[in-house]
């Protein structure tokens, strides 16, 4: 328990920084791919900004766990299994969220494949600092 | 004796009590109705930290009154139009859906420009003529009084130009300019307003 919670903060600091460092980055410098974003479907009032910086903690706690559960599965190079490990959580959890989001709400193509590409790529980072933290 | 009381009563009368009738009781002259005619129209155009919309309510769909007259110092306008918000295009339909719902539409399906004075009524010709002028803007329930800058025309088929504009804050009406992903992707707080009448004098 102390393991997954612990590698779980590791994590969610990293995630942290590197998400909404990107996500500023890309705002800053990609901004047309931002501007689907003006829609109501999205919160817009701020009251909801905490549970959104929160996303890497509750993300990273979650897969730390999962990580714990089946780590055994994954071999190789840290580099390697955390790969894997992001492919595997894209697959199994990512693809059918995306799906059904993008068949229920007013969103675009662009949109969903940036989120499977972003969570992927946390997943992915989360997998290398668990491989390391809690082999 | 009665003859001389009315000689002289009354103009002294008149003279006393004129000094105690309100001011404006010879005042205003010279109304005029100003017809506001369908094809006027109204845009907002705003920006965010990523791109800038503009929004516009491009035919306005009622018939208007304005009355004009004469005041002590200014020309008094009276009247209001009513726009729907519903009618706002921002040219974008998710835009359009955010912007309806920041002017919280549901709540308040309209907003009022009543108009309450104009600078000067200039000669009107097809030259363009600046003035200014107060309007009550309501929006979202808040109305607010603001000094709005006028070009005022007459074309050849003596319709009236009127074209005003002002910068407001959504801040002014108590509204949120809205921000997405945690305040990444920001509305700034000031909008422009532009607004285009063309009216026919009815009288």
């Amino acid at each position: 328990m102390k393991k997954i919670l612990f590698s779980g903060l590791i994590a969610g600091c990293i995630l942290f920084v590197l998400s909404y460092g990107g996500l500023y980055l890309a705002v800053k410098f990609f901004p047309s791919l931002f501007t689907e974003y003006n829609n109501p479907l999205f919160n817009s009032d701020g009251s909801r900004d905490l549970l959104f910086y929160l996303h890497a903690f509750i993300f990273s706690f979650a897969l730390a766990w999962f990580w714990d559960r089946f780590k055994g599965m994954f071999k190789g190079l840290p580099l390697l299994r955390g790969i894997e490990f992001g492919l595997v959580y894209s697959v199994i959890a990512l693809v059918p969220v995306m799906w059904i989001s993008f068949s229920a709400l007013d969103i675009t193509v662009i949109m969903v494949l940036s989120w499977l590409v972003y969570g992927l790529l946390q997943a992915v980072v989360a997998g290398i600092v668990f491989a390391k933290v809690n082999p | 004796m009665r003859h001389r009381f009315f000689l002289w009563g009354c103009p002294v009368f008149l003279l006393i009590t004129s000094f105690f009738m309100p001011v404006n009781f010879n005042k205003p002259t010279g109304t005029k109705k100003w017809l506001i005619c369908e094809n006027s129209n109204l845009c907002v155009n705003g920006t965010t930290n990523i791109n800038k919309f503009s929004c516009q309510i491009a035919a306005y769909d009622h018939i208007d009154t304005l009355t004009v007259s004469k005041g002590e110092k200014e020309i008094v306008l009276s009247g209001t139009i009513s726009l729907n918000v519903k009618g706002f295009d921002c040219h974008n339909s998710m835009m359009t859906a955010d912007l309806r719902k920041t002017l919280k539409e549901k709540q308040f399906p309209q907003l009022h420009i009543t108009f309450l004075s104009l600078s000067e009524l200039p000669g009107l010709n097809a030259q363009p003529a600046f003035i200014t002028g107060m309007v009550n803007i309501e929006i979202a329930g808040i109305s607010k009084r603001f000094e709005v800058s006028y070009q005022i025309t007459e074309d050849a088929q003596k319709i009236i130009h009127l074209g005003g504009s002002r910068d407001i804050n959504f801040s002014d009406f108590n509204l949120i300019p809205p921000r997405k992903l945690g305040g990444m992707i920001k509305t700034r707080d000031k909008l422009s307003v532009e607004f285009h009448l063309n009216i026919k004098t009815i009288n």
